[in-house]
């Protein structure tokens, strides 16, 4: 009976939302309480289920697609991590969007996320994964386009963005069945090579689109600004990473085996350099608190493609380490950020300033979000990334040398964020605001003590929940104690410290902690990158939107000649046809006459050459 | 008792002309009774029993025959004679043209029988002639210029085909001795390649394609058909040229020619000839009844088209065409009619907007329209699919593909026609339009009816009238 657990894990919020929907706007606290208790129960229900293993089958259609879930530690990990961040979530989202116009809508499409992303870990047939895949796609263009006035284009464009990539895992899946003859995902047994690796690549479009790596992230920054900002720290913050890494490393490690060796993996790899590189750069100059944290969303992203794509265990380790600390320090960054933004009234980096005394418990959350995610040890981020420095420097000095680079330019802007925004005077928007309520604080806190316990006590994490997951790829080695490389550390160390001494500097030089570092902004070559790349010259979105104009002109040309031939070619040739035959018939009997004699000449002449009637 | 069919007119004929004066007031009511009299004849058994009347066949030595065919061209002719009837009302006001008019429809009736009932040749040809005389006067009946060059066009036409007939029925007579189809179609075996009765055959034939009108022999019939008074017009688009020249074409093709490649070649060509050209046409006109007539062209260039095949679905589909353009190319005449009675005008160019004002002439238009351009689920629908069906079938399958196309053209002069008369908002000088009388509006209803109810019982239809055809 236990694994009638599983379809309660996606329709039970499924149902919900329908609820939530249902219940009057003007009816308080009861869609809140509705949400926190089902975010609750699926959390505890999670727990309950983390040690288990069952599946669950039903045969659904035919050619092969089975109602069919699976739960094993991989995918409970997965699950007890999503419930864990949608109850804190939710909690916080009771205060943010509390008597807010689109509140019911939000909390609705909240839990259908949450179901869909419960389905898409459970489901253990590649269609029904699709199902909930594209399914989440839905739910995040309403989550956007709740928010304000451009949020509708910024919608859209996430849909395209990630509809594409969709589709590309839709063909792959496709792929995936005609190669394997089966869509049951624990049956799949796949190699690299021809088809093979097509079907590989196409499905990791999707899997790192969801996860939000390049060039697929174009929408995120723009999603910041427009949804509202618990969407963010809740899909792509959080589980949307969770959701793509693990399809990610589901398709490297089970679908297919994916050698160290293999192209593939050196392609993995550079996908995953650039983006940390390219996405951490643009970080670094934004002059919006949540903008700027989008594109760490990005950045780190890198790490968990670049550690998995090594196909070394460390380096995998690191990639899955790395996942659940991301979707930790990134969802509690977004948060402070939520508070800052309901305190001050802006996110805007200029006008806020000073809130390390105003909002104390803030900084601190954020404080620890901030090292962890730059790496400074004994937090989290320090020891997922270690694994992945050491991974990534077996397989090449290059992608170690991206990665500590990428690591200098997240402290440098981490350091550029707290400073324009916590320290330094306070400004007009900052000087009357006060902490955040309590209820938004428990979650931040519980997140950011989250982020000590995970580095401090790293052997549970890695020990208890990553090498579980993929104890068959681990060749028998064991993480979680591991001493990091003491040379590695050492430049991680030299690193941080040359991110603080420039901040530094550069604070001093410029007078203001904000444009600490635009002397790169500022830099010859790169000041022209950057101005393109805010005028999103390098957006592909852009590009495709502007293909799509030439051919939707060339298409509408088309039509016009087609139209044309029907409106005027035909009419035309069929009039002029007309206009000679009433020309012709100019009412002479001696025409007409003629006409009919030449008939029967003809007639006559046709019958006697043919000599039979 | 199928005399009857002939015997009856003649007799109304001799006693509406011998009445005294006051007789010209029923006369009208003689050939309204007739008409009946026609349509109830052909649902009744004992008058369609081959059986001659007793003590009349030392006088009356015709060889009458009847089978589905003819019983469907004799209804036909029953119907178009009341509604045209029905249609003369406004049209042909003084006592003593009514007198005229009824007398001539009496004559173009019994001769129409004739044509339809006779299985020999040369009594065939005599009905034939008395039908065109009586239609040259019909169509001369208001003496003004333009009829009377329509009638005069028609005349000189139909000597010509009468002179192209008569020789070929000579040329057959001298071979074979004898008149009656059955005898002729046996000598005509026994020498079938002989130039001489190649060359009757191939006269023959032009001069039923000249009755039947179409291209290219075609001339005279536009302006026949514009100039005539609207009753006359219904007359002879319904039934006249019909019967004249598609029906005495299928019958002598069907009983005495037999059906050979070269015959099919030249009915199929002949069709499609017809079918497209008069649908171009048809596009230019700017006068109503003109735009009808060319209409007609490219109708019977259809039935043709059917005919052509050869099949037995072949000329099944090509009756029920024959029944279908009658009752759809009547209701468009008749509405026509009621436009010009309304108007006083044909010329499209000063038509816009009726069917706000004549309401039911409009709507019963459309649905004419609909019905000729081959829409389900009307009448005219089943007939063309059943032609493309047939020679689908013979394996002709580019002309059943342009036999589709053509019916595009077909959809385009119609929706022309509908566009400029009847759709859209009148323009001032349509103001005082008002909808036409109850002897024009009548007709238009009844004839709709038949349109939507062949269509829509079409299976029993087809089962019941159609499919017998057949099987002669």
């Amino acid at each position: 009976m236990t694994n009638l657990f599983l379809p309660l894990l996606i329709f039970g919020p499924l149902l919900a939302g329908c609820l939530v929907v249902l219940v009057p706007q003007r009816v308080r606290f009861l869609k809140e309480a509705l949400v926190l208790a089902v975010t609750a129960a699926d959390l505890v229900l999670c727990l309950r289920l983390f040690p288990e293993e069952m599946t669950l089958f039903y045969p659904w259609g035919a050619y092969g697609i089975d109602f069919s879930l699976r739960l094993y530690r991989f995918s409970a990990f997965i699950l007890a991590a999503a419930g864990g961040f949608a109850f804190l979530i939710a909690l916080y989202s009771c205060v943010f969007m509390f008597a807010k116009e689109k509140g019911r809508l939000f909390f609705a499409l909240f839990l259908f996320s949450l179901s869909l992303v419960n389905g898409a870990v459970l489901s253990d047939n590649l269609i029904v994964l699709l199902f909930f895949w594209e399914g989440l796609l839905l739910t995040v263009f309403g989550l956007i386009a709740i928010g304000g006035k451009t949020a509708f284009k910024t919608a859209v464009k996430a849909l395209v963005i990630v509809g594409v990539a969709d589709l590309c895992m839709m063909i792959g899946i496709a792929l995936v069945g005609h190669l394997s003859g089966t869509f049951a995902i624990s049956k799949i047994q796949l190699s690299l090579g021809g088809l093979g690796s097509l079907a590989f690549v196409l499905m990791m479009i999707g899997a790192i689109s969801k996860a939000g790596s390049m060039p697929f992230h174009t929408w995120i920054p723009d999603a910041s600004i427009d949804a509202p900002l618990p969407f963010m720290a809740f899909l792509p913050a959080a589980l949307e990473k969770l959701l793509g890494i693990y399809l990610l490393a589901r398709i490297c490690l089970d679908l297919f085996k994916l050698v160290p060796e293999s192209g593939l993996s050196m392609a993995l790899m550079i996908i995953g350099s650039v983006t940390i590189l390219l996405a951490v750069m643009m970080a670094l100059i934004q002059k919006n608190y949540k903008r700027l944290l989008s594109y760490h969303a990005i950045s780190q992203v890198g790490y968990m493609i670049l550690g998995i794509g090594t196909a070394v265990p460390i380096g995998i380790v690191g990639g899955l380490f790395h996942m659940i600390n991301h979707a930790m320090y990134k969802s509690c960054l977004f948060l402070t950020s939520g508070a800052v933004e309901r305190q001050s009234g802006t996110t805007d980096l200029e006008r806020l300033g000073g809130l390390a005394g105003k909002m104390p418990v803030t900084f601190l959350c954020f404080f620890i979000a901030a090292a962890a995610i730059s790496g400074v040890p004994p937090f989290n981020g320090f020891f997922s990334k270690e694994l992945i420095y050491d991974g990534a420097l077996e397989r090449g000095l290059v992608f170690y040398l991206a990665a500590i680079l990428g690591s200098f330019l997240t402290a440098a802007s981490f350091l550029k964020l707290g400073h324009a925004a916590y320290l330094g005077p306070k400004s007009e928007a900052t000087q009357k605001a006060k902490e955040a309520p309590v209820i938004m604080l428990i979650p931040m806190i519980v997140i950011a003590a989250g982020c000590v316990y995970f580095g401090l006590q790293r052997s549970f994490p890695i020990g208890q929940l990553v090498q579980p997951a993929i104890e068959n790829h681990l060749e028998g080695q064991d993480f979680s104690s591991l001493l990091p490389n003491k040379k590695l550390v050492a430049v991680t160390a030299i690193m941080l410290l040359m991110a603080l001494v420039n901040h530094i500097l550069g604070a001093k030089m410029k007078g203001s902690g904000l444009k600490a570092v635009d002397y790169i902004h500022d830099a010859p070559v790169l000041s022209g990158l950057y101005e393109k790349a805010e005028r999103r010259c390098f957006d592909p979105y852009e590009w495709g939107r502007v293909f799509m104009k030439g051919f939707s002109y060339l298409l509408w040309r088309l039509d016009r000649g087609i139209d044309w031939v029907y409106n005027a070619g035909l009419p035309g040739c069929a009039r002029a046809l007309s206009n000679t035959l009433s020309r012709w018939h100019s009412g002479s009997y001696v025409t007409y006459l003629g006409w009919s004699l030449g008939g029967l000449l003809v007639l006559v002449i046709f019958l006697l050459s043919t000599r039979s009637f | 008792m199928l005399s009857l069919m002939i015997l009856i007119p003649l007799a109304c004929l001799l006693l509406i002309s011998f009445l005294p004066l006051k007789g010209k007031r029923v006369a009208f009511a003689v050939v309204m009774a007739l008409a009946f009299f026609q349509i109830y004849a052909v649902f009744s058994p004992s008058i369609m029993a081959n059986r001659h009347l007793p003590g009349l066949a030392s006088v009356f030595n015709f060889t009458l025959a009847v089978d589905s065919l003819s019983r469907i061209m004799l209804l036909c002719i029953g119907i178009v004679i009341f509604i045209a009837l029905l249609a003369a009302g406004p049209f042909v006001k003084e006592e003593d043209k009514r007198f005229y008019f009824s007398g001539l429809m009496i004559l173009e009736l019994m001769g129409l029988n004739g044509v339809v009932m006779v299985r020999d040749i040369f009594s065939m040809y005599v009905f034939w002639e008395v039908a065109a005389a009586a239609s040259f006067v019909l169509i001369a009946l208001e003496k003004k210029r333009d009829p009377l060059e329509g009638a005069f066009k028609y005349l000189i036409f139909s000597s010509v085909a009468t002179v192209f007939v008569l020789s070929a029925i000579a040329i057959i007579l001298l071979i074979s001795g004898s008149t009656s189809f059955t005898d002729i179609r046996v000598a005509l075996l026994v020498t079938p390649h002989s130039n001489l009765i190649i060359l009757a055959v191939g006269v023959f034939l032009a001069g039923l394609f000249m009755k039947a009108g179409v291209m290219p022999f075609h001339g005279y019939l536009p302006d026949a058909y514009a100039s005539a008074p609207a009753p006359v017009s219904i007359l002879l688009a319904g039934v006249v040229t019909k019967t004249l020249g598609v029906y005495t074409a299928m019958r002598i093709v069907i009983d005495i020619f037999g059906f050979s490649t070269a015959l099919k070649s030249i009915l199929l060509c002949i069709g499609l000839i017809s079918a497209i050209f008069g649908a171009l046409a048809a596009m230019g006109q700017k006068d109503l009844k003109r735009l009808l007539a060319y209409s007609s062209i490219s109708q019977v260039g259809y039935i043709f088209l059917g005919f052509g095949c050869g099949t037995p679905l072949g000329i099944a589909a090509a009756i029920f065409h024959i029944f279908n353009h009658t009752v759809f190319k009547s209701l468009l005449f008749v509405n026509a009619a009621a436009v010009e009675d309304r108007l006083g005008t044909l010329d499209m160019g000063r038509m816009s907007g009726l069917a706000s004002r004549m309401p039911i002439t409009g709507t019963t238009s459309v649905l004419a329209s609909l019905s000729l351009s081959g829409v389900p689920p009307l009448a005219g629908f089943w007939s063309k699919l059943f032609i493309i069906l047939a020679l689908w079938q013979s394996g002709l399958y580019g002309v059943a593909v342009t036999a589709v196309l053509t019916s595009l053209l077909t959809l385009a002069y119609m929706l022309l026609l509908q566009r400029r008369v009847f759709f859209g908002t009148p323009e001032k000088n349509m103001a005082g339009v008002v909808e036409a009388g109850f002897n024009l509006t009548l007709p238009a209803v009844i004839l709709a009816i038949l349109i939507a109810g062949v269509g829509l019982f079409f299976p029993y239809v087809v089962h019941t009238v159609i499919f017998p055809v057949v099987s002669f």
